[in-house]
């Protein structure tokens, strides 16, 4: 009964931050399932194997939430009693509307064929600048104990990511897959 | 997930003396079990020496069925009798296939009644999970007379595409077969597997397995023993069997045949194709003799020929590393699999594409059965369990119909399996006390494109107001990509759940099609999502104002009453008529009228609570 009371952080091992370090979390993820995947089990009792199947779940779940840094800030930001559900304008500065409004023009003015493919990779390049600049920020934020100032930067991380993956289908598109 | 007890699993298993297991590949045209022989795992041959049982099988009047090169040979002259092919049948109904052509030498069982899509014989029906536990059952002979014991497990392989259905009843066949499945292992892991043990390599693989009819690629991680599928992609309308087609032309041109070919020169021809084909792996040109004719081909020509095909299956790598987010670069091993893999302008190809030269070393028709041996020797404990861990995906997305025929994605397809995952839903009426549960298998955004997979009820939820009650629904998927779904009322904990068993699934080329659709309708099903999600919420309020009239219409004077029933009629209008920037005016102009009211009925209450009076149960709408 251990797994449910632990937070994911604890389950790997990890300092509960932003920082996280991949390397570590991959280990520790071979680590957990080579001790508990069903397969280890497989001659086993029906409970067990069950037990192996939820338990390996949540692992799947908690790596699944800490390697990505979207999902990671979100989880912190839940742990830190914040609904990441809920956006309101105030969140978002008008800064931001207006930066997302600029690279959102830049990427519906792109032709729509490969002519526009280096201009999509460059675009890409510039998002993702911008997304691991405000990684940085909003682990900056949280360490100072600044809730609410990483929320907001946690939203526009958010937007940007969008974006990105709206670059990857305009790149997809484009390629003909 | 508080769903879930959840405890860390206790200790190891105790190790037990050798045990036999073996690894079965249960293929649409051959099948092949292996084992551990004295710590090589190899692939076992029958009396006459041979590794590749054709899955064939012949029904005869009060006899055993013949299985393999016999019943084969028996297809020609008794095709009704004899079934091939039944991999391609598991998980569909007897609907989906009847009037196809591909099976237009079988006839039909329809008085089962179960939907399977059984094949009348001398024999008796015979539905594909019969057939398939036939075939499994002559591989286990093989298997005890060459191993001279009692099988205590298997491990069974299933092309990664296949669908909970498929699975499902992989299972049952094994079931029937009388073998305990240890687990079912997607094709492209086996492979991985067969090599990566070898040589012990970190890194990434490409699995390029080409089939007769299909192609799939799979691309795995290897770190310190541990094999993670990172993404897997296809094309079901690419296989060997494309190949011997443009040779089929080829041919045909050079006999002078401008005329569309009749089936028996088509079947000539690709008799010769097929054989060409093969020779053209081993030498650069061949000669073939067609009705008093010499036709040739040499493989410069071959590889003009089939520069479409070759380039098709290097662009569905190309996708599977995007979909992985690496770069070609960053592939250290491409493995080889299925016998089309022989031909050198697909080796060639694929090197120059990667930059580095496949591994081929393993017979590419082996490869398959040699890692699912591997497997079965090591679950079975006659290994170190610490030497290697295999972590699959889920094939599609899994998800549960919500108001207004739109699924809700639960599980979304790539996801490391097992996974359980849980979602909160609530009911659309006030007093609603059942809910009913669809579950749905596949990437578009309605459930008329998805495959349903089940249905169940959650029945004996406490009548509340709509919204109020919380209804969690929790997927779970094992080790073997099978899913199980339970709901749970949280207010009461009444549960209800389900083990998805459906009796048939979807083909690898309905799985395909469907993830293509999903790309090519994403922007037109978005908007006919914002659409209908529009007029589930209109709808909520148009039933909200309904029933607060019936219970308190006291409340309103006969002017306000004409003047909200005008807007609940007008918001109808606007619901039916599919504009979504009218349904989204009329609910504002609704709610701004009923505000009033609203507020007047809270006092209402409010007033009766305070004097201690018991509030109404709110009736449900009937429809």
């Amino acid at each position: 009964m251990q797994g449910n009371r632990q937070n994911f952080f604890q389950l790997f091992d990890l300092n509960q931050s932003f920082d996280v370090d991949v390397d570590k979390l991959g280990d520790r993820y071979r680590q957990l399932q080579s001790e508990s995947h069903p397969d280890r089990f497989a001659g086993a009792e029906e409970s067990e194997r069950l037990k192996a199947v939820q338990f390996t779940s949540l692992i799947n779940e908690a790596y699944n939430t800490l390697k990505q840094p979207l999902a990671r800030a979100a989880y912190l930001l839940q742990l830190h009693g914040e609904d990441t559900e809920q956006v309101s304008q105030a969140d978002l500065g008008m800064e931001l509307l207006m930066e997302q409004m600029q690279l959102r023009e830049s990427l519906d003015e792109l032709p729509g064929d490969e002519s526009a493919l280096p201009r999509l990779e460059e675009l890409k390049a510039e998002v993702q600048e911008k997304f691991a600049a405000r990684q940085q920020q909003f682990a900056t934020a949280l360490e100072a104990g600044e809730v609410q100032a990483a929320k907001k930067v946690f939203h526009e991380m958010q937007f940007l990511h969008k974006l990105l993956k709206e670059i990857d289908q305009g790149e997809e598109q484009r390629l003909g897959y | 997930m508080a769903l879930l007890q959840i405890s860390e699993p206790g200790g190891k298993p105790a190790k037990p003396a050798h045990r036999l297991a073996v690894g079965i590949d249960l293929g649409t045209t051959n099948s092949l079990v292996s084992a551990s022989c004295g710590g090589k795992v190899e692939v076992l041959t029958d009396e006459q020496g041979r590794a590749l049982l054709p899955s064939v099988v012949q029904y005869r009047a009060g006899q055993q069925p013949l299985v393999g090169s016999d019943a084969k040979q028996a297809a020609i002259e008794d095709p009704a009798n004899t079934i091939i092919s039944a991999k391609r049948l598991l998980g569909h109904s007897l609907d989906e296939l009847k009037n196809s052509h591909q099976f237009r030498q079988y006839q039909f069982d329809d008085s089962r009644g179960d939907g399977s899509p059984a094949i009348m014989t001398a024999a008796g029906s015979k539905d594909p999970v019969e057939v398939s536990a036939d075939i499994l059952r002559r591989l286990g002979d093989i298997a005890e007379a060459r191993l001279k014991g009692t099988l205590e497990g298997v491990v069974i392989t299933v092309p990664a595409y296949f669908n909970d259905a498929q699975r499902q009843q992989t299972k049952d066949a094994a079931k029937l077969a009388g073998l305990e499945v240890l687990r079912l292992l997607n094709e492209p892991t086996a492979a991985a597997v067969a090599y990566g043990l070898d040589s012990q390599d970190q890194g990434n693989i490409i699995v390029f397995d080409l089939g007769g009819g299909t192609f799939d690629v799979s691309l795995l991680s290897l770190t310190k023993g541990v094999f993670e599928v990172l993404a897997t992609g296809g094309d079901t309308n690419l296989g060997g069997d494309d190949f011997d087609q443009i040779l089929v032309a080829h041919l045909a041109s050079q006999a002078g045949l401008t005329a569309e070919l009749s089936n028996q020169e088509h079947g000539e021809l690709l008799r010769l194709a097929n054989a060409a084909r093969h020779s053209l792996s081993e030498q650069d040109r061949v000669e073939v003799s067609f009705r008093g004719q010499t036709l040739t081909v040499d493989a410069g020509e071959f590889a003009a020929l089939s520069k479409d095909l070759v380039a098709r299956t290097i662009n569905t790598c190309r996708r599977v590393i995007r979909d992985a987010g690496l770069d070609k670069s960053e592939i250290d091993n491409i493995v080889m699999v299925g016998g089309a893999t022989r031909m050198p302008v697909l080796r060639a190809a694929v090197a120059e594409f990667f930059g580095r030269e496949p591994l081929t070393d393993i017979d590419p028709d082996k490869v398959v059965a040699i890692g699912a041996g591997i497997q079965a020797d090591v679950l079975i404990g006659n290994k170190s369990p610490d030497s290697f861990l295999l972590l699959d995906v889920n094939p599609l997305s899994l998800g549960i119909e919500t108001m207004g025929e739109l699924v809700e994605k639960i599980i979304p397809r790539n996801t490391t399996i097992p996974v359980a995952r849980a979602q909160e839903f609530t009911t659309f009426k006030d007093g609603q006390t059942a809910m009913s549960l669809h579950v749905v298998q596949g990437e578009r955004e309605l459930v008329k494109d998805c495959r349903s997979l089940a249905r169940f009820e959650l029945r004996d939820i406490p009548p509340m107001v709509a919204g109020a009650a919380k209804i969690r629904v929790t997927f779970q998927v094992d080790a073997d990509g099978l899913l199980s779904v339970t709901a749970e009322e949280l207010s009461t904990g009444k549960l209800a759940e389900i083990q998805v068993k459906p009796s048939y699934g979807l083909g690898s080329e309905d799985i395909e099609q469907m993830l293509k659709a999903s790309q090519d309708h994403a922007e037109e099903d978005m908007k006919i999502r914002a659409l209908v999600e529009a007029q589930v919420e209109a709808r909520q309020l148009v039933d909200a104002i309904r029933a607060a009239e019936a219970q308190d219409g006291e409340l309103l004077d006969q002017e306000e009453r004409a003047a909200l029933d005008k807007a609940v009629a007008e918001l109808e209008q606007a619901i039916d008529s599919g504009d979504r920037n009218a349904i989204h005016e009329q609910s504002e102009a609704l709610n701004r009228l009923s505000g009033q009211f609203a507020a007047r009925r809270m006092d209402l209450h409010i007033s009766r609570a305070l004097r201690g009076e018991r509030i109404e149960e709110v009736e449900s709408s009937k429809e």
